[in-house]
């Protein structure tokens, strides 16, 4: 079991009312799993993510990550967590467009209080794995959508982790480089990373193994 | 249209309560600060502007240099006046003043003295020449009279009162009498006249008759006619020297010729001094009044002006970091239709009200610091509320400012596409970054010279009030007019000696802090060659003088009153024995003469050796000195032992009222007398604490909101590292270094120039501090320190939101 939220509630407070942004979720992810998250707008998808990714919190219920009680566990520890386990792709890329494709892909190994040669290897087996070795030295504004998202995706698998959340992915995408990330998601699933998509699209949420429909917050 | 304006201004201002208080708090201060420096530059130049005809009226000065001493004297002879009056068609008029310092005042038959601190005796044409008008009697006769004083309003209250005063009988000193013949109002505050308060006919001193051209005692104003050119008037004033001075001079000096006394490397020139300058540029040995520096003036000006630039960069700085909150506002309008030059207007409206905003707080910020701007400035300036000309000068000044500041704002955010800021992309309007971020540059140099200045003027300062000054002013106290006691000085004094705090006691008119001066010329026994003449400071005092002021005997004797001889016997400090060209050991019994007549002259041996003391400011190098023996009256000074001094003070005073009944009793203490000559300096010193503080405030205002900027431009990097694993220490270090880069470019900017302004400011002084490296480690450590705790603040706030919410796109 890779997690498990147990009546997971969220809210927030509008007008004296309280309004629910999840509402009594209950979901367990395996490892290996790739699941899309599917609902019409507002209907609490990248809350959902949010929450699983533990960037955001939640007001009522449990959450396991791994065994660990992340509803327990101090923001400090928390952090540590997804650092380790968790790797984040954004439907707008949110590469820093000051460095390069290089040093976008070095930034989470920074963190990480890796040497330096240990960084220059993973960052070289990534562009290498990738096929952007010719393009390391770009900027994010030098590159077209889809290499950008790739450059994204390269950065969230660079620290090994056991999950990838990812945010429509393809929404700023045209229709050709949306299949191509979804089929290096696919890729990756094979070899065992576990995915959570959240997608407007039933044909990417087709590449998946499972769909969880949201509506108002609740799972239907 | 303009209605709608200023109301979406005003709301615009209301909805961002945090910025429009930065914004008005920073350049309320900054027209604050300008307004009184503008106050204070302006009283400064009023100087002597209010008397009639101040423009046509000049100071004759004249630089002499004889018997090796130079001398930049404000005073000319007795003779000059008249002379020139006389010779010269240009000359409409003319009046002396010969000062007395303060003296001893009261009406005759009654017992109280009042001490009047500055008594003068003045020519007639007084009244004429300075347009000075009398309360009471008539102007032409008032001071014709030998005998006759004319007082100010304030002296004559204190006697009688101004209906009273004509046809009064005074006593000076207890001993002369004089008839009170007219009142005139209180002098001026800003004239050179300010302490004046009791005026003498300058016909009952005679002196002032005697064709006498070779002591410079009198200060002589002349008046123009009005078609003269002051610059026709140099060649005659010199011909001076040519046509009196050396006539006059070789009755005493055979065989002087023109040619030999510049041979010797003597001179005689004279200068017209106008008026109206004399406050702000005048630095003269013997100034009528202290005098200012024009160098004040245009420091402050700079400092005004900086505050104001500072200020108003500020706003600039603060109103493009809110850019990304208005972008949008600007992508509706412009999208609504409203031209670039619409939104122009409308952010140079707004930027127009907050200076009216701060206009107000400025004022009242203004009213508020007045009182203590005018002690630290030592003036008694006030708003000058029914002036129209200020007011519109500050109406004006703040249109400007509010254009100024608004310019750069109101075109960089009209700039702004419609289609990119709707979008939520805010990368084009982060642009100007260099130009901010070089305006924080700049704004942090000038603190940072700041605070350079302020150290090194304090640290001159301390190094004045402990350098070793050849004497102890510690612990010194100076009873004055002690003339009063009348022939009791001797019985006066043993009685105070007695008192068992008082450790010793000295009387003379002179002493190393402010006091009377003689500077007499001498020469070596059996010359009386020029190039030998020896221009000596004349000091008369008693056989406890050196012992009192503790003072170091390097070779010889102290006066002793068992050795009759000692009359005639001087001290010569080590100044003296470099003009005579002798050691120590060697001056020890040469005599030197002061009298210029070759047959039977009377002469002063010298008895000893004293070591050089700082009896001017430490701006001027040690002249020439001898000790004479015979002080005789003057001020008392008394050595305490360390304690309480109050109860001594009170028993000094017992004694006093025994000797003196009815005399006032007045002292000080010698090392605050000692302070009042770098009195400048001190304010100098405090002025730029002052303005030191409001410009790293300003300054750190504007770091504020560029940090608040940055760290909203910055909001989506922030999250991305975030969710990659940065921690809330990493962000905030990395948020703040990029700061200090700035404020360490700033460092090295002001440095070369801090240490080459205030080293040119050292430069007045003979004895100065070296400025130390680690005056600009600490300037840097100060600067850096208050970046810190500005930026901070921004930074770790910026750091610990959630990046959910700075990544959220839609």
């Amino acid at each position: 079991m890779l997690l498990q939220l147990n009546n997971i509630f969220k809210w927030v407070h509008s007008g004296g009312q309280r309004v629910f942004l999840l509402k009594d979720i209950n979901l367990e992810v395996r490892e290996g799993e790739f699941i899309s998250i599917m609902g019409p707008s507002g209907s609490g998808k990248s809350t959902l993510l949010n929450v699983i990714g533990m960037l955001d919190t939640f007001d009522e219920g449990e959450y396991q990550f791994l065994d660990e009680p992340v509803h327990s566990l101090k923001e400090k520890y928390r952090a540590n967590l997804y650092k380790e386990y968790i790797g984040f792709v954004f439907q707008s890329y949110h590469l820093l467009d000051e460095l390069t494709v290089k040093e976008n892909l070095e930034m989470p190994l920074l963190y990480k209080k890796l040497r330096g040669t240990e960084r220059k290897a993973m960052v070289a087996d990534m562009l290498d794995r990738f096929n952007i070795v010719g393009k390391k030295d770009l900027f994010p504004a030098q590159l077209s959508g889809g290499q950008q998202q790739l450059v994204g995706v390269a950065r969230a698998l660079i620290s090994n982790p056991k999950l990838i959340l990812a945010d429509e992915p393809t929404g700023n995408l045209n229709s050709k480089q949306g299949e191509e990330i979804m089929e290096l998601f696919k890729e990756l699933n094979d070899e065992g990373v576990t995915i959570i998509q959240v997608t407007h699209s039933e044909k990417n949420a087709e590449y998946g193994s499972r769909i969880i429909n949201l509506l108002d917050g609740r799972m239907i | 249209m303009f209605k709608n304006n200023i109301k979406i201004a005003w709301r615009s201002l209301k909805k961002q309560p945090f910025f429009t208080f930065l914004n008005t708090f920073g350049l309320a201060i900054g027209i604050a600060g300008g307004i009184l420096i503008a106050l204070f530059i302006y009283d400064e130049l009023s100087y002597d502007k209010m008397f009639a005809d101040a423009e046509r009226i000049y100071r004759v000065d004249s630089n002499i240099k004889f018997g090796g001493a130079e001398m930049k004297s404000a005073e000319a002879a007795a003779p000059m006046a008249a002379t020139m009056q006389r010779d010269f068609p240009q000359v409409e008029s003319t009046v002396r003043f010969r000062n007395r310092g303060s003296l001893l005042l009261r009406r005759t038959g009654t017992e109280t003295n009042t001490k009047e601190p500055r008594i003068t005796f003045v020519d007639s044409t007084f009244f004429d020449f300075f347009g000075v008008k009398l309360l009471v009697g008539d102007k032409k006769t008032a001071l014709v009279e030998p005998n006759t004083l004319v007082l100010t309003k304030t002296a004559a209250e204190k006697h009688f009162g101004v209906q009273n005063a004509l046809g009064q009988s005074m006593l000076l000193n207890n001993t002369d009498t004089y008839t009170v013949t007219g009142v005139i109002d209180d002098l001026p505050r800003n004239s050179f006249l300010r302490e004046h308060s009791v005026f003498m006919a300058m016909s009952g001193y005679a002196d002032s008759h005697d064709p006498n051209w070779g002591s410079n005692n009198y200060f002589t104003f002349i008046k123009l006619i009005p078609s003269a050119n002051v610059k026709d008037f140099q060649e005659p004033l010199n011909g001076i020297v040519d046509d009196y001075i050396f006539p006059w001079a070789q009755q005493y000096f055979p065989g002087m010729t023109k040619e030999s006394f510049i041979a010797a490397g003597n001179y005689v020139n004279f200068y017209t001094q106008p008026l109206t300058d004399i406050h702000l540029y005048s630095h003269r040995d013997a100034e009528m009044s202290a005098n200012s520096s024009i160098q004040n003036v245009y420091i402050l000006a700079f400092i005004g002006l900086f505050l104001i630039v500072l200020a108003s960069v500020n706003f600039m700085n603060l109103s493009t970091a809110q850019s990304l909150k208005r972008a949008k506002e600007v992508g509706v309008r412009k999208t609504l239709g409203s031209k670039k030059l619409d939104l122009i207007r409308q952010f140079l409206i707004e930027s127009g009200l907050i200076s009216f905003i701060s206009l107000l707080v400025a004022l009242v910020i203004t009213l508020l610091v007045l009182p203590l701007f005018n002690d630290l400035a030592g003036k008694s300036i006030s708003l000058p509320y029914s002036s129209p000309f200020f007011w519109g000068i500050l109406l004006l000044g703040t249109v400007l400012l509010g254009l100024f500041s608004g310019s750069y704002p109101a075109f960089f955010l009209s700039r702004f596409m419609p289609v990119k800021t709707l979008k939520g992309d805010t990368q084009g309007t982060a642009g100007g970054g260099n130009i901010r971020n070089a305006l924080v540059v700049f704004q942090f140099a000038i603190s940072v010279f700041l605070i350079v200045g302020t150290i090194v003027v304090y640290q001159q300062l301390q190094f004045i009030q402990s350098k070793d000054l050849g004497f102890t002013k510690d612990q010194i106290l100076l009873v004055d007019d002690v003339f009063a006691v009348g022939d009791q000085t001797q019985s006066f004094k043993d009685e105070i000696v007695a008192l068992s705090q008082v450790e010793n006691s000295t009387l003379s008119f002179y002493f190393p802090t402010p006091s009377s001066r003689s500077n007499s010329s001498f020469f070596p026994e059996g010359s009386r060659n020029q190039e030998d003449a020896l221009q000596m400071q004349t000091w008369y005092v008693d056989e406890d003088y050196i012992p009192t002021m503790n003072m170091d005997l390097i070779a010889g004797r102290n006066f002793n009153t068992d050795f009759p001889t000692d009359s005639t016997a001087v001290i010569v400090n080590e100044a003296t024995l470099k003009v005579l060209g002798v050691g120590p050991e060697e001056a020890l019994g040469m005599r030197v003469s002061q009298d210029v007549e070759l047959e039977n002259p009377e002469f002063n041996t010298i008895i000893g050796v004293v070591k050089n003391f700082h009896y001017e400011s430490l701006r001027e190098n040690i002249g020439s000195l001898g000790l004479f023996f015979g002080g005789t009256s003057g001020s008392l000074a008394v050595k305490l032992n360390p304690g309480d001094f109050s109860t001594t003070i009170a028993d000094i005073e017992g004694i006093w009222n025994k000797f003196a009944p009815g005399q006032p009793f007045s002292y000080d203490f010698m090392d605050d007398s000692f302070n009042t000559t770098y009195e400048a300096e001190q304010r100098l010193g405090k002025i730029f604490v002052v303005f030191t503080i409001l410009s790293i405030l300003i300054a750190c205002l504007g770091l504020f909101g560029l940090a608040a900027f940055n760290a909203q431009k910055r909001t989506k990097e922030i999250g991305v590292r975030k969710v990659l694993g940065a921690t809330v220490g990493q962000i905030t270090f990395r948020l703040t270094t990029d700061f200090l880069k700035m404020v360490g470019v700033a460092i090295l900017i002001s440095m070369p120039i801090g240490w080459f302004a205030m080293n040119k400011w050292l430069e007045d002084f003979s004895y100065r501090i070296e400025i130390g490296w680690w005056v600009f480690v600490l300037a840097a450590i100060l600067a850096v320190g208050v970046a810190i705790l500005t930026v901070g603040y921004q930074s770790i706030r910026a750091a610990v939101v959630n990046p959910v919410k700075s990544l959220r796109t839609e």
